[in-house]
């Protein structure tokens, strides 16, 4: 093992491993408002930590030191474990200034790239084609998430030992490459979106005209002359447009819809 | 038979919260539970519909900072467990469902301030040097929040399904009807949040790409998301060709501008 060489190094692959299982169970379960989710981040280097300080007055120091207030994207924070990890074992009690530093300058950012990424991109675009299936009732799109994410975990854990022993140079290089992944995925994102908005959102009238011997449906003969799915459209945008509105939130919307199909149920409408 | 459901779905509530909170292979994402509820209740297909709507409202609402949202997840596990017991469909599902789903985030904020004392305790034990119990606290979190999920699921699996079939029995045909309308318009929810907070504007072009090839021409979804896939692949290579022809022509000019500074 490469960290061998050197002299005074405690933490084996084994301990960063172990870090990783520890933090990727705990994560935010231990969250509270105060110091969020310094409990769950104590919990998983704790060990470590240990055996970095036979000491117990140093152990004492180190804990206090991230009990303090830590909340990040959970798996960002591997690596962010694996790099405060190494400082401590180098350093000892002298590096825990910097370590606390380390955590505060880059949870931010850290968060940033990983809330896009794993919270919304991501969901996002397997979200979309797992959705459509299963309203279809299909599953597959289902397994395939359950599968990545069985996938994802060990990379997880992975990313702890990437911490380790690069550091936080990675994260800092990588910066405006980033940002162009971020933009590209959105590509992907944005045309799955367009493909739900004709297939997913459903509102179709029942409404028909007479016009002397002749009767014509809305919905066939005028609505989808115009355009295939234009209900959809519309609503689509109305709701878009409430969003933007500070006033409307999420529930009020939701209720909304429930109402306006209520009503519409009613006067017939819709169906 | 049916107690050895109950007592899975109530499990299954009840992991879903605390895996959404560290291990994220379950997670609340509707269609993974609702397709391990649907294995439990022997009825995959109802419970993939309910799971898909409740997953196209999801879409967009991203967990950010420890922010709490509505609970599809749970929305899912009930409503599918209910609309397949009591054999009522899609309705049944969105109508109890999405309420509870609603209701648990006050659920989840309270949680979040109880666990305070666990904060308080870590910090007692450390200066006290008990760490072994003060590496067993945080698992009174994992525990609440287990419970967060495990109670609402466990009072609907008991009381749920003859309470459903009683109302429903009540309920004129213009409400049941205006729930499977709800059924339709929910997701579009998700979608125009997603749109929000996506660089819409920016790639406006995309929406309209995929908008087009699945209203008139009918591209099934997997072939949409590879054409996708093609378009940020090809923006991909470009930016990022960009951004290497940048750096090279900055690079080029700090060392010449290192020659201008020895002048001085």
């Amino acid at each position: 093992m490469m960290s061998e060489n050197e002299n005074k190094t405690v933490i084996t692959k084994h301990d960063l491993r172990k870090m990783g299982v520890r933090w990727c169970f705990m994560g935010v379960n231990a969250f509270n408002y105060e110091t969020q989710e310094g409990p769950g981040y104590t919990y998983a280097v704790a060990p470590a930590l240990r055996k970095i300080y036979p000491n117990d007055d140093d152990y004492e120091q180190a804990i206090a030191n991230h009990l303090n207030y830590f909340n990040t994207t959970t798996a960002m924070a591997n690596i962010l474990m694996g790099a405060t990890t190494a400082m401590e074992e180098k350093e000892g009690t002298k590096s825990l200034d910097a370590v606390q530093a380390l955590k505060t300058s880059l949870m931010g950012p850290l968060a940033g790239i990983g809330d896009t990424l794993i919270w919304v991109l991501w969901p996002t675009i397997i979200g979309s084609i797992s959705g459509y299936m299963a309203v279809k009732g299909n599953p597959l799109g289902a397994i395939i998430w359950f599968l990545c994410n069985v996938a994802f975990f060990f990379g997880k854990v992975w990313l702890t030992s990437l911490g380790y022993f690069s550091g936080t140079k990675l994260i800092t290089s990588l910066g405006e490459r980033i940002s162009i992944f971020t933009e590209s995925a959105s590509i992907m994102g944005l045309t799955v979106v367009g493909a739900l908005v004709a297939s997913v959102v459903k509102v179709t009238t029942p409404i028909t005209f007479k016009f002397g011997a002749v009767t014509m449906g809305l919905q066939t003969g005028i609505l989808d002359k115009i355009m295939p799915a234009l209900l959809p459209v519309l609503l689509t945008w109305v709701v878009y447009k409430l969003i933007g509105n500070k006033k409307w939130t999420m529930n009020r919307i939701i209720l909304l819809l429930i109402v306006l199909a209520m009503v519409c149920s009613f006067f017939n409408i819709l169906k | 038979m049916q107690l050895l459901q109950d007592l899975l779905i109530i499990l299954l509530a009840a992991w879903m919260c605390i895996d959404q909170n560290g291990l994220v292979i379950v997670s609340y994402f509707p269609v993974i539970v609702g397709f391990i509820t649907g294995l439990i209740m022997g009825d995959i297909t109802t419970a993939m519909y309910i799971a898909g709507t409740f997953e196209l409202m999801q879409l967009g609402v991203a967990n950010l900072g420890g922010s709490s949202m509505p609970n599809y997840g749970l929305a899912t596990i009930i409503g599918a467990f209910l609309a397949i017991r009591t054999g009522t469909g899609v309705k049944t599902g969105i109508a109890v469902g999405l309420p509870v789903g609603m209701l648990a985030i006050q659920l989840d904020v309270l949680i979040k301030i109880i666990n305070q004392f666990i904060q308080r305790r870590m910090e007692r034990l450390n200066h006290e040097h008990k760490w072994k119990a003060m590496l067993r606290q945080p698992w009174y979190g994992v525990g609440f929040f287990g419970l967060e999920t495990g109670i609402p699921t466990a009072i609907l699996v008991f009381l749920g399904p003859t309470a459903v079939k009683e109302i429903l029995k009540w309920l004129p045909a213009w409400f049941t009807n205006g729930l499977t309308i709800a059924g339709g318009l929910l997701p579009v929810v998700g979608v125009a949040m997603l749109l929000h907070y996506m660089p819409t504007k920016k790639f406006f072009t995309f929406l309209v790409i995929g908008f087009v090839l699945t209203a008139y021409l009918k591209v099934p979804i997997l072939g949409l998301a590879l054409i996708g896939f093609a378009c940020a692949y090809y923006y991909f290579n470009s930016e990022m060709k960009k951004a290497d022809e940048k750096q090279e022509v900055k690079a080029a000019g700090a060392t010449n501008d290192q020659g201008d500074d020895y002048d001085e």
